[in-house]
């Protein structure tokens, strides 16, 4: 956001809390800054705790940071404490490496922080929680769509095979 | 044994270009800055561990069966608190079969590496710890810098440790060139390996022939620490022999280059004729 004009046209909320805040106090001292929350975040009540993940990367290369962040704030945005990371993308050993500050998280657990559905799975897949239900319907569903697309390439295979004997090598299933 | 030359101990390394520092003491702040060096000297020279090969961590958590199929790589987890020695890190790994198991020794030592670097370890070992490569460094002589990144590099109680020490201290032996070592960290280490697979022999020579008799004897002392139940220990109690006969009755009963080892005493005993007629 450019500094605004001296002069205070009549704006939306939020454009004129911000050019309050830039003219009131630019460059406050950090316990200020601290205090003050976005405006999004001044609603009178609401909003907690969350553990989620934060995107960050570069296009075509994601990489998760598990953030303890307030729930009303941007996912990339300022968060309360990091509380370890994910690389989706398997490194050269064929491993997802991921780190957890298990001290901290039980912190933020113990706070009454939330968790996101994915960081929940996450934390299933490690051990620190129990497996997430969804999980398991998951790989039921991909079972299940796995064995409906062999015995419909197997169904057909029999079919082409039965109909056309003499033409060349048929489908591999 | 290990010895304590200062020259070797403090000889320079290929650091930058910095003119001579020279400083203007009296014979009373040079003694004291002699003791001082000493000091440092002997914290330098402490021997690394040495310890038995670490047994391979095989500890499955849960077994999920219902996970099979469902990704393609495994997933290792490692714990990132801060204040958990590294020997006690939970580092887990999920399989693609779904079984959830504690993380091998080199999975663990790569991870540790990745999350908390140590100066001078890397990742992914560098490949010139690998048998065929470690020809190629002895033959420039340059076991002590070998050795030096081994000891950055890997756990004391890992395989390629222990193996990459064996190899370097097989060479030396092999090859005589026990003055490598000498006055380095790394000198006690070869010795309780050759002494306990009872290779002392050509070390024993090496001592007799620089006139390290004191030396001489306490590696023979320490031979029948290690292996008391041999002959030339058994002698040695009954009649608490001292200095050069400890060393006749340990060539006599024990080594198997006999001929050499008399033939070096004997050099070193005219040596000590001459010099002490002349």
């Amino acid at each position: 956001m450019t500094s605004s004009p001296s002069t205070p046209t009549p704006s939306s909320h939020r454009a004129a809390s911000f050019r309050l805040r830039h003219l009131c106090a630019p460059r406050a001292g950090r316990a200020a800054a601290m205090v003050q929350l976005g405006s999004r975040l001044l609603r009178g009540r609401g909003g907690h705790v969350i553990i989620r993940f934060a995107l960050g990367g570069c296009t075509n290369r994601p990489f998760f940071r598990i953030v303890a962040a307030n729930s009303r704030r941007a996912r990339d945005g300022k968060y309360l404490e990091q509380l370890g990371c994910l690389d989706p993308l398997p490194n050269a050993h064929g491993e997802k490496v991921a780190g957890l500050n298990l001290e901290r998280l039980r912190y933020w657990l113990g706070c009454g922080a939330q968790l996101s559905r994915p960081a929940e799975k996450l934390l299933g897949l490690a051990g620190f929680l129990p497996l997430h239900p969804m999980t398991v319907t998951g790989a039921e569903r991909l079972r299940r769509r796995r064995q409906r697309e062999q015995q419909t390439e197997a169904a057909p295979a029999d079919g082409s095979a039965e109909t056309d004997t003499g033409t060349g090598t048929g489908t591999a299933p | 044994m290990t010895g304590l030359d200062l020259h070797k101990v403090f000889r320079p390394e290929k650091k930058g270009l910095k003119p001579p520092h020279y400083k203007l003491m009296t014979e009373a702040q040079l003694e004291e800055a002699t003791r001082k060096a000493i000091e440092e000297a002997k914290t330098k020279l402490i021997m690394p561990p040495v310890l038995n090969e670490r047994e391979p961590i095989d500890d499955v958590l849960a077994e999920d069966k219902i996970l099979e199929g469902t990704e393609t790589a495994k997933y290792v987890f490692t714990d990132l608190s801060y204040s958990i020695p590294h020997r006690e890190r939970f580092i887990v790994v999920r399989e693609p079969n779904g079984v959830l198991r504690k993380a091998t020794w080199e999975e663990r030592d790569r991870m540790i590496q990745i999350f908390f670097p140590k100066e001078g370890r890397r990742v992914i070992p560098p490949t010139l710890f690998k048998d065929e490569k470690l020809g190629t460094v002895f033959q420039q002589d340059r076991h002590e810098d070998v050795l030096n990144m081994c000891i950055a590099q890997f756990e004391p109680d890992s395989p390629d440790y222990i193996r990459v020490h064996h190899r370097t201290y097989e060479d030396i032996e092999k090859h005589g060139k026990y003055d490598l070592l000498r006055s380095t960290r790394h000198f006690g280490g070869m010795v309780w390996y050759l002494l306990s697979r009872k290779k002392a022999d050509g070390l024993l020579i090496d001592m007799i022939n620089r006139d390290l008799l004191d030396d001489a004897t306490s590696l023979i002392t320490l031979y029948h620490m290690l292996h008391p139940e041999c002959q030339s220990a058994k002698k040695a109690k009954e009649q608490k022999l001292q200095g050069v006969d400890l060393i006749k009755v340990f060539v006599k009963t024990e080594s198997q280059r006999e001929g050499y080892i008399q033939l070096a005493l004997q050099a070193y005993e005219e040596a000590m004729a001459t010099s002490s007629a002349s």
